[in-house]
């Protein structure tokens, strides 16, 4: 596979050689399948096989990109993308900066996250795979939703500078499985994130999903008054929180943008809970990592918070380039962010639910919709959906209608934090707009915080 | 190419499939240019074709999906054994409302051809505009343009054969300044669609050179402001926010998949039931709602959907009573089912695909609030006792039945016995979705009403972007919740 792809690319390497192009190509292929379920039924079921290649032409301080989607045996149509090219190059404006041009010091094959397994799953066995974690637990009135997506990404790089070239591959899968009440609107989910074939666990999924049908079937419904809660975040919610916070608050990019909370004098501040430390971490398979950026600059561990310390914003090639900084490794399609655990030894839901506790606790899975509302105060809105229990003192369990959260990222991981799971988790944060991206977080697999502000609540499901 | 295809889909027909659908695209190519302080950073081309394939089989879909035409058939069997396996887990089974097999074509409304335009012009429009923007205040300044032009040719087992040419531009600028408070802040602009034609033609250099000086201004009054009040009042959106009102709290709230429960596991649902249609109060008398895919210059018009079903302009709300949704074919025959009796007359001819690789659900077309009988933004201002005058979508967070929703905007101007007063910074709202349009006190008139654009909508698994419109007034809520 690798041979196929990369002759592929030393051939346009000659092609762009042979038009006097200083370039980066790069490519991109999916293999994507998705079966989604709605309403109990196979609503969708799907596959994509797309190649994608992408030519970027460099002259001094001028940049131009071709990107194309094409049938990778059309040589004559791929190579008219280098064509035009040579033809857009003389009309590029300068840069006030000079772009680096990639040149690869070595060959890189990394398919460390690929699994021939996973890659290899049928459509039987997605089936299975979602007959398993609904077993039991549908009804008239309670019906399925969800997605199993997965596929094989393959990423490849050359430039013209040599033959050195890059190649990536890996297998993913995102499962998110979804049961509502069609006649009141409740609506519970579990959901997983997939490496290898072996980590695939339906049970697992029918477990959550059963405690949370049992709990929205039984407990009583309520409308919270709005106030201050002291909350517990399960993985999903913990992991786009911290997925939005490195977004717009830990890169170079946004800081010279102007959106980030963060400023560069705050390195070594003490900003967040010392329970909190999170960093970029390319060692971690399962996050679908890769071992050098598309510059081929080699990624290594890159803590980002310390025990509470801001560490460093990560920088990609171009920003770097702009600003006069050193590049991180960071010209990646997703960092692969971890969040260290902590000492509550609290690995399960029904552990959670379970737990002593002296103070009423709302458990919120998931945040929909979220979005930044004040970038420079690192201020965000969203409102909790798929299962969230409130957990009474007295051990009791109540449903709670949803609520709006609207907080900064300090209130959630700063100094009210009060304990995070040992046991962490991988939360699939993959987006399929365009391009398969395989991407992942490992977060606690709770995170409790106090007074945390609700501004609304529903009246109903 | 055509034969090919047509063949293929015989073929599966004649092995069982219910109907097959075939959307090929010989080309879709785009121009992205994006000049930041002054530098072009992004100056890129690209292009696609392919060919997308949806089997119906025993009441299930398949789809599949290939950028490798070598063998097309692979791609035909692939949807089919896709169908094949969905058809295991079958709930309700799909069927389809009835259609007009349609030959016909579709070119959007264009004069200027924008890949027929060098690059050396482009990059000069957007120099321009920087040279424009770049005033005292100014921090960050953005100039972006983006063209499309795609063909679409679909062919289906009911013997369709449609081909769409379609033209599309979307330009917009951006400044962003540091306020008082160390806060950013930014305003942008970006045209209203309400010309004929939507070329290269439709890029009015001195219209944006107008808008720049506007936004710059404003961002510098945003800068020196102290910030919006908190608590209930009236708010009156502009349309640079009235636009995203409507989308997300009317067009997504009526978009019958996720009424009926298809989008459950990740863009959501709805609070509207089949059983709401009309009889619902949605709004106050002066909402009229309505899905038009027939505004000449929008992107949300575009000649026939997916399901191949000609552009319509349905009601949604009339006087506020919900009559209407967003519909394909296979969704108005489930909710007819569902409700037994007929809802939906027919596919309202909203099913769209984002590009050959994805498969068509409902989209949004242009949802347009229609003007109403209150005049000009200044005469609504005259009669409104206090509140805040919004625009600009700076971040938007909606429930997932879009029951409720939390908006921030760019820009408010406090407004105090009907006089328009200093500009307020960090100005938010929230509401839940039916109290809100039933307090809907007054709709500007034809004076106020323009269509914006959108190129982002985003929907769908596995995901898919769109681009709509939306033709909206000004409009006038009572008794808000701001600034939370």
């Amino acid at each position: 596979m690798s041979n196929q792809v990369i002759d592929l690319l030393k051939q346009l390497r000659q092609a762009a050689i042979k038009r006097d192009l200083k370039a980066l190509i790069t490519y991109h292929e999916e293999d994507s399948y998705l079966m989604r379920f709605a309403n109990s039924a196979i609503s969708l079921n799907t596959n994509e096989h797309l190649i994608s290649l992408d030519f970027f032409a460099y002259d001094g301080r001028k940049k131009v990109s071709y990107s194309m989607i094409v049938n990778p045996s059309d040589v004559g149509t791929i190579e008219k993308g280098l064509d035009t090219l040579v033809e857009m190059l003389p009309h590029a404006q300068a840069l006030n900066y000079e772009p680096t041009f990639p040149v690869y010091e070595k060959d890189v094959v990394d398919e460390r996250s690929y699994d021939p397994a996973l890659a290899a799953l049928t459509n039987e066995e997605r089936l299975a795979y979602f007959n398993t974690l609904a077993e039991g637990l549908e009804s008239d009135d309670v019906k399925l939703s969800g997605i199993f997506s997965n596929g094989t990404t393959t990423t490849a790089q050359i430039s013209t500078a040599n033959e050195h070239t890059q190649y990536f591959r890996s297998t993913d899968a995102q499962v998110t499985a979804v049961l509502s009440s069609e006649s009141l609107k409740w609506e519970v989910n579990a959901e997983q994130s997939a490496q290898k074939k072996s980590d695939l666990d339906a049970e697992g999924l029918h477990a959550d999903l059963a405690l949370l049908v049992r709990h929205y079937q039984q407990s009583e419904a309520v409308q919270l008054p709005v106030g201050k809660y002291t909350v517990v975040l399960g993985p999903a919610a913990t992991a786009e929180i911290t997925n939005i916070m490195a977004y717009y608050g830990m890169t170079g990019g946004a800081l010279m943008q102007g959106y980030s909370f963060l400023k560069e004098e705050d390195q070594n501040k003490l900003l967040f809970s010392e329970q909190v430390s999170l960093r970029d971490d390319p060692t971690e398979v399962e996050l679908y990592a890769q071992q050098a950026d598309r510059f081929g600059l080699e990624r290594k561990p890159f803590p980002l918070i310390s025990e509470g310390r801001f560490q460093a914003f990560m920088w990609d090639q171009d920003s770097a380039d702009e600003f006069g900084k050193t590049p991180t490794g960071h010209d990646v399609s997703h960092a692969s962010l971890v969040m260290d655990g902590g000492e509550r030894e609290i690995d399960s839901l029904q552990a959670l639910v379970g737990m002593e506790r002296d103070e009423d606790i709302l458990y919120i899975p998931y945040i929909h919709y979220m979005n930044v509302v004040n970038p420079t105060q690192g201020m965000i809105t969203g409102s909790s959906r798929f299962g969230a229990l409130f957990l009474k003192k007295d051990g009791s369990v109540q449903v709670p209608y949803n609520v709006r959260l609207t907080q900064k990222f300090s209130d959630f991981f700063g100094e009210r934090v009060q304990w995070l799971s040992e046991k962490q988790v991988a939360y699939n944060v993959s987006s399929s707009y365009g391009r398969r991206d395989p991407s992942a977080l490992k977060v606690p697999r709770f995170i409790c915080v106090k007074e945390i502000e609700i501004s609304h609540s529903n009246p109903s499901y | 190419m055509k034969d090919s295809i047509r063949k293929l889909i015989d073929q599966l027909h004649a092995k069982g499939a219910h109907y097959v659908d075939a959307r090929w695209y010989p080309h879709e190519d785009s121009n992205f240019l994006f000049m930041w302080n002054g530098n072009l950073k992004e100056n890129n081309a690209s292009s696609q074709s392919g060919l997308g394939v949806r089997v119906l089989y025993n009441g299930a879909w398949g789809f599949s999906a290939s950028s490798d035409l070598s063998d097309p058939s692979a791609i035909f069997n692939k949807a089919f054994d896709n169908a094949r396996i969905a058809s295991e887990r079958v709930t309700f089974p799909v069927r389809l409302a009835e259609k007009d097999a349609i030959v016909g074509s579709f070119n959007s409304p264009n004069q200027i051809d924008p890949f027929t335009i060098g690059l050396d012009e482009k990059v000069a429009f957007l120099e321009k505009m920087d040279a424009a923007l770049n005033q005292t205040g100014v921090i960050q300044r953005f100039g972006m343009v983006e063209f499309v032009r795609k063909q679409i040719i679909f062919m289906d087992s009911e013997g369709s054969e449609i081909e769409k040419n379609i033209i599309e531009v979307f330009p917009a600028i951006q400044v962003v300044g540091v306020d008082k408070d160390g806060g950013m802040q930014r305003r942008k602009y970006q045209p209203s669609r309400t010309g004929p034609t939507r070329g290269w033609e439709s890029i009015d250099e001195a219209d944006f050179l107008q808008n720049a000086e506007r936004i710059v201004s404003e961002l510098n009054q945003i800068l020196v402001a102290d910030d919006a009040p908190n608590g209930k009042m009236s708010v009156i959106l502009l349309n640079g926010i009235m636009f995203l009102q409507t989308h997300e709290t009317i067009g997504h709230a009526l978009e019958l998949d996720r009424i009926l429960g298809y989008e459950l596991s990740f863009a959501g649902g709805s609070f509207v039931r089949l059983e709401d249609f009309g009889k619902l109060r949605y709004g106050s008398e002066k909402l009229t709602a309505r899905a038009n895919a027939l505004e000449p210059n929008s992107p949300g018009s575009f000649g026939f959907d997916d399901d191949g079903v000609p552009a319509q302009d349905n009601l949604l709300i009339d006087k506020g009573i919900l009559v209407g949704a967003i519909t394909g074919r296979q969704m108005v025959e489930e909710a007819n089912a569902k409700a037994k009796k007929q809802i939906f007359n027919g596919s309202s001819g909203a099913n769209r695909a984002t590009s050959f690789y994805r498969v068509p659900i409902e989209r949004m077309t242009n949802i347009n609030i229609d003007p109403g009988n209150d005049g000009s933004l200044e005469d609504i201002i005259a009669n409104t006792k206090y509140g805040l005058v919004l625009d600009g979508d700076k971040s938007w967070s909606i429930g997932s039945n879009r029951e409720q929703f939390h908006f921030a905007c760019d820009i408010g101007w406090l407004v105090e016995d009907g006089q328009k007063k200093q500009v307020v910074k960090n100005p938010t709202y929230r509401g839940e979705t039916l109290p809100f349009y039933n307090s809907l006190t007054a709709v500007g008139d034809e004076s106020t009403w323009n269509v914006h654009y959108v190129e982002n909508c985003g929907k769908g698994a596995p995901n898919q972007i769109m681009q709509l419109g939306h033709g909206v007034p000004v409009c006038r809520f009572d008794n808000v919740q701001v600034g939370e």
